[in-house]
């Protein structure tokens, strides 16, 4: 009996935990980045011998996406910058139709879109301290 | 994880519509312009798609610099132990491509991706055009063709080549009329797509 009321403590603690950590930052935005970008590079499958032949289109049709995705993970771990990596992931996901297979055929494309707007959209509240719950 | 510089790092916070609706409008009017100047035939934009099979159909390809050889293609799904997936391929280049009536079809999780383009008068172009293929026909015709050549020798395509000491083929020129081939990959330098459309359902 202990030991359950000492285990679920300890999973609320978590779940508060993970929530602060979730509401700190532009959570579903960076996220939507990530996944956007992470589609539009399953799409992409040439062997990369070949995309380095075909020179700097071959390759970007690879950068572009991987730093689509790296731009999304920075505004999951790095959120005070979040400005500066949501537009980065805006232009990257344009990008993307040129250089990725339409944006990974529009799919990623659109959640790269969406996802960088709402990070640039998400700002903390100004009352410091203050624990809305 | 703590954000040791942020001075927001502590605030929970909360997307602003307004501000959303500020960005998210004219992004998506960026892509409708986008969308917009590859159908006119204005923005080339880059293809590479490979590890399914898909069909591809054209009325006729024109090309200038052709070189065809054999290939052994990796999925890169190969994960499991014991099991190789090799098959082989023929590899089909193509320095400069003009195609009409360009269909290509694609079955992604039981759903069928269909695109055409090159319908109304101007043809899709293509450069630096690789095809492997398993199945390839239509009526040919090549001028200035060399076969047997070594694969690795190839001269028509600048900076692709075969293995080496396997056949290989190239033309200076080739036009196929109904073409339809059966690929595992398709890249290319850059393809411009006039009057492209993408369909859901129906094959090529």
């Amino acid at each position: 009996m202990g030991a359950a009321l000492y285990r679920s403590d300890r999973w609320r603690w978590g779940l508060d935990a993970w929530h602060q950590w979730r509401h700190t930052r532009p959570f579903w935005g960076g996220l939507l980045v990530v996944a956007g970008g992470t589609e539009i590079l399953l799409t992409e499958a040439v062997p990369i011998p070949l995309a380095v032949h075909i020179g700097l289109q071959g390759i970007a049709g690879y950068l572009i996406p991987l730093v689509l995705v790296l731009v999304g993970l920075l505004l999951l771990f790095h959120p005070v910058q979040r400005t500066f990596y949501s537009l980065l992931a805006i232009i990257l996901a344009l990008a993307c139709w040129i250089t990725s297979n339409l944006g990974g055929f529009l799919v990623g494309m659109l959640a790269a879109l969406i996802g960088g707007s709402l990070a640039f959209a998400w700002r903390p509240q100004q009352q410091p301290g203050r624990e809305a719950k | 994880m703590a954000d040791t510089r942020g001075t927001a790092s502590s605030l929970r916070g909360r997307v602003d519509r307004r501000r959303f609706a500020a960005i998210a409008l004219p992004s998506l009017a960026a892509v409708a312009v986008l969308i917009l100047l590859t159908t006119q035939n204005v923005l080339a934009v880059s293809f590479s798609i490979s590890g399914k099979p898909f069909t591809v159909t054209a009325r006729e390809l024109k090309g200038r610099g052709f070189e065809q050889f054999g290939v052994l293609d990796r999925s890169a799904l190969s994960g499991r132990p014991g099991h190789t997936r090799e098959t082989v391929l023929t590899a089909n280049a193509i320095r400069s491509a003009k195609i009409t009536d360009l269909c290509q079809s694609v079955a992604l999780a039981g759903l069928t991706l269909r695109i055409t383009a090159g319908t109304g008068g101007a043809p899709v172009r293509a450069t630096n055009l690789v095809v492997d293929a398993d199945r390839l026909s239509g009526d040919a015709s090549f001028t200035n063709i060399h076969i047997g050549q070594d694969a690795s020798r190839l001269t028509q395509v600048p900076g692709v080549e075969g293995p080496p000491g396997t056949f290989g083929q190239q033309a200076a020129t080739v036009t196929i009329t109904g073409l339809r081939q059966h690929a595992f990959a398709v890249t290319a330098g850059t393809f411009t797509l006039p009057n492209f459309s993408l369909h859901f359902g129906g094959h090529c």
